[in-house]
């Protein structure tokens, strides 16, 4: 009974996974472009559930939706006079050929060495409490924990000086 | 199938939708989110593979959350750039970018 109800609920979000991104490429409009990713981000969320990683769930909610999406309906706002026909003008088909030959390419060429040669492990994921994060983060990694705040200020302040409006005397 | 080629599968179809939309899209934010797209699936593969085989689990979530600090530090960085693209060109989409025209 438990099995079925994991392996229906896991069916379910990696549904709720994949249908959300195909909407987000998909859709004419970016604003519902931007809602299908929202979804595909939940359903990954509900995916980290799964796999006994609640901490990263919560983490990919607070950051992901709570941040990211923020940001970049932010960036559709400021570009918003011309998003409409910039999507919808020139659908030409052979564009989405290429751009469907080569995404199915290269994922299909790590799926094929993934199905051949992937381990043969059939382990269950158990839950860690936060604080061996935490440990690791200012244990052995505490160098990359330093070095991704200084990468998060550095974008900050990139994109202050990118944005600046100067004011020229002129 | 196990369920870490389960989790893999789900996250190279991530990785394929991502890269149709980030070259089919002709506007800047459509790429941008279709750039978010693959990085979800990056982030979901290393979960996967941490907690499912004997490494240690915090390594794989903690490698996740370094994709998840990087993912946040990269958008904002291209909202400033699609802002300043906007500015400058008075368009959005990527083929308006291209001064030398070939």
């Amino acid at each position: 009974m438990r099995e079925l109800v994991v392996q229906v609920s896991f069916a379910l979000y990696a549904a709720l996974t994949l249908g959300g991104a195909v909407w987000a490429v998909t859709a004419k409009s970016l604003v519902r472009a931007l809602l299908g990713l929202t979804l595909s981000l939940m359903g990954v969320a509900a995916l980290y559930v799964l796999i006994a990683a609640p901490l990263v769930a919560l983490m990919q909610i607070l950051i992901y939706v709570g941040a990211v999406v923020v940001l970049i309906f932010f960036a559709i706002m400021l570009t918003r006079a011309q998003a409409e026909q910039e999507e919808a003008g020139a659908r030409d088909t052979g564009r989405y050929l290429r751009a469907g030959a080569a995404g199915l390419a290269v994922a299909g060429l790590l799926a094929a060495a993934c199905l051949r040669h992937g381990p043969k492990i059939s382990g269950t994921a158990s839950e860690i409490p936060p604080s061996d994060i935490g440990a690791a983060f200012l244990g052995p990694y505490v160098l990359g924990f330093e070095v991704i705040s200084v990468v998060l200020f550095a974008a900050m302040a990139g994109a202050v000086v990118l944005a600046f409006e100067r004011r020229k005397p002129r | 199938m196990s369920p870490l080629l389960l989790y893999q599968l789900v996250a190279f179809g991530l990785l394929a939708v991502g890269l149709f939309g980030l070259l089919s899209r002709s506007s800047l934010v459509g790429m941008l989110i279709s750039v978010e797209l693959m990085l979800n699936g990056a982030g979901l593969s290393i979960v996967a593979a941490g907690q499912l085989t004997p490494m240690p689990d915090e390594l794989g979530q903690a490698a996740a959350l370094f994709v998840m600090g990087l993912a946040a530090a990269e958008s904002t960085l291209v909202l400033a750039i699609v802002y300043v693209v906007r500015k400058r060109f008075g368009s959005a989409a990527s083929d308006a970018v291209s001064e030398l025209r070939g």
